[in-house]
């Protein structure tokens, strides 16, 4: 292994938005915005449930309801960085996981979202985790889905 | 941390190794020998050996008693449960990702193209 950055086997998922760079950043941090994205299909995040402290040490916090059977989801995560308009980075204490959002201008109205989970459980963290990751987890994964049948 | 954390943990630290990584691929194909697993690897047995211990301490594979070949067998179960909070984190990403989509179409006014699969 060469002193270059360690390959951390993060988790990545990136999306190109036709807006600017701002907008986007603002959606990601304004629990008004964040309202009507966050939860994921089936679940909605009221916007009372969602804190936004805008700083290094500042709470996120929400909570998902579940659209079918009401059951929710809180989750809680504190901001490690905050820089407008490129990254922002919370880090949930609960399960270690810690997620960068970047974004970036890609000229006209077109921002690149790039989201990156490194990483969930504590072990994969560790110094010799991060050095063995040749491969990021989700290339992987891809590939054993690949595989399949055996399985 | 639950149970299922501190399994969950056990197992992406031993899937942090890429030999290990390789290790898992070849047995998703079939169970092998440790001789069958060192072949492709510039690696002593003992090491492999060392590797295949951490495999087996976390779940993800097992190796039957029987003779000295022992060969090494994939819990598919314990895997997938490493492959599906992957999946899960992956689905509620490309979900957000959408809505978030049409949430930026919506306050700018654009009209919202056909509902086509991205990602």
């Amino acid at each position: 292994m060469t002193d270059q950055a360690p390959d951390t086997g993060e988790l990545t998922y990136t999306r190109v938005f036709d807006a600017p760079r701002e907008f986007v950043f603002r959606c990601m941090l304004e629990p008004a915005h964040l309202t009507h994205f966050w939860g994921p299909a089936g679940v909605s995040t009221p916007l009372e449930t969602i804190k936004v402290d805008p700083r290094p040490g500042g709470v996120f916090e929400t909570i998902m309801v579940n659209d079918s059977d009401g059951s929710r989801y809180p989750t809680r995560a504190v901001y490690v960085e905050i820089t407008e308009p490129e990254r922002i980075v919370w880090t949930e204490p609960g399960s270690g996981v810690t997620t960068t959002s970047t974004f970036r201008d890609l000229g006209g109205t077109r921002t690149e979202l790039q989201i990156r989970q490194a990483n969930a459980p504590e072990g994969y963290r560790s110094p010799e985790a991060r050095a063995g990751f040749a491969t990021s987890l989700d290339r992987f994964a891809a590939y054993l889905d690949k595989l399949g049948g055996a399985r | 941390m639950t149970v299922a954390e501190d399994r969950l943990d056990a197992t992406f630290t031993a899937l942090a190794d890429p030999t290990r990584r390789a290790i898992v691929a070849r047995l998703a194909s079939g169970d092998a020998t440790v001789n069958e697993l060192a072949a492709p690897f510039d690696m002593t047995l003992p090491g492999i050996s060392k590797h295949l211990k951490v495999l087996e301490r976390c779940g993800l594979i097992s190796r039957t008693r029987r003779a000295q070949f022992r060969p090494c067998h994939l819990e598919g179960e314990v895997l997938d449960t490493a492959l599906s909070w992957i999946e899960e984190n992956r689905r509620v990403w490309k979900e957000r990702f959408d809505k978030l989509d049409e949430h930026l179409r919506d306050l700018q006014g654009t009209p919202s193209p056909p509902r086509k699969g991205t990602g």
